[in-house]
């Protein structure tokens, strides 16, 4: 594509898509926290109201959601703590192997909670 | 059995053109040519109304920054060969275009002038009336960022400077960082102030794209990140 089509420099480097990556999982929280917000408000229709909602969102299919969202802010945290790491100077010449290593930690916690997680989804 | 390849130029004269247009030329491979030889000979002997920037052939001079194939580099150091049968030829994104591959570099050079890119002595030079003098260790210390020949490859990767016109942006930023790293420098206070700034290095995202660009391979996401530190501390100690 020519540089002329561009609104952002096409950079193929770790760090741009570890940029991108921020990016995007961050405006997804955003718009989950929106929607949090939304379901929590259904308790000002009364107890009824909010225990009808929460069991709505008990279907298999909000917690493969869930899982989706756990992911995406374990990303975006553990990448959050390497932007930091950064800027108080540590590891800049390293920051590939940080990023990979990061990710790679990510997985634990979100194998941990799909383990959980998965008689809920298969029921 | 001779190849050809085609380069497909960036062609704009601001004066005449609205929008930019790409032109092909085919050329003959020979070995060991360059994408700077290349564009010398469609200059020469194909079209005489090409632009742009090249004096030393060497990599020295930093004329020759442009987008290859959609990567800034020098055209004298890049071998044409491996680039593949087409060659995209674009002028450095994101700063205004003079004509064609030529680039108006005003705004890079006022960010330069900014962060004071000399020597601020404060003390009398040494009594022997030479040089001052640096430890070995010291001097290296700065070595990578010496090696910068202003070529702005950094400069217009940058994500940030490329959204935010007023930040200094990573070749500013290298070159302050060459003289706050050096021994002999005592502008160091005044330098950081600079940095701290609005406009400054917390404008660095650390993306990276100005590292991954450099032909020079200076590590210049760390030098920003080092000026942020002695910021931060500074800061939080009080010492600015
Ligand atoms: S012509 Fe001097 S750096 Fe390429």
């Amino acid at each position: 594509m020519p540089l002329t089509k561009h609104t952002v420099y096409p950079g193929r480097g770790l760090g741009m898509w570890a940029f991108w990556l921020h990016r995007l999982t961050g405006l997804a929280i955003a718009v989950y926290l929106l929607m949090h917000i939304l379901v929590i408000s259904t308790v000002v229709g009364g107890a009824g109201n909010f225990n009808e909602a929460m069991k709505f969102l008990k279907a298999p299919i909000f917690i493969l959601l869930e899982m989706g969202l756990l992911a995406i802010i374990l990303i975006h945290g553990f990448n959050g703590a390497r932007i930091v790491l950064f800027d108080l100077g540590y590891g800049v010449k390293k920051q590939k192997p940080i990023f990979i290593a990061l990710m790679a930690l990510a997985i634990i916690p979100f194998v941990i909670a799909f383990a959980v997680a998965l008689p809920h989804i298969f029921v | 059995m001779s190849q050809t390849v085609t380069l497909r130029i960036y062609r704009r004269d601001p004066d005449l053109d609205a929008a930019p247009k790409y032109q092909n030329y085919q050329i003959e491979l020979t070995p060991g040519l360059t994408v700077l030889m290349a564009l010398y000979h469609v200059l020469e002997n194909v079209d005489k109304t090409l632009a742009f920037r090249a004096s030393c052939r060497s990599a020295v001079c930093g004329s020759c920054g442009m987008h290859i194939n959609g990567k800034n580099m020098l055209a004298c150091e890049t071998q044409l060969a491996p680039l593949g049968n087409e060659v995209l030829i674009e002028p450095l994104p994101h700063l205004p275009v003079l004509k064609d591959l030529a680039v108006d570099m005003t705004r890079f050079w006022d960010k330069y002038e900014k962060v004071r890119p000399y020597l601020i002595a404060l003390k009398a030079p040494p009594p022997s009336g030479k040089e001052r003098l640096q430890s070995v260790e010291d001097r290296k210390k700065i070595d990578e960022f010496i090696d910068c020949i202003l070529c702005a490859c950094c400069h217009t990767s940058c994500s940030t400077a490329w959204w935010d016109k007023e930040y200094l942006g990573p070749a500013a930023l290298a070159k302050m960082y060459r003289f706050v790293a050096d021994s002999r420098d005592e502008g160091g206070a005044e330098r950081l102030q600079i940095a701290a700034r609005e406009d400054g290095v917390f404008r660095c995202h650390t993306i990276f794209n100005c590292t991954e660009e450099c032909p020079k391979k200076i590590p210049i996401t760390f030098g920003i990140q080092e000026i942020k530190k002695r910021v931060l501390w500074g800061k939080l100690a009080g010492r600015m």
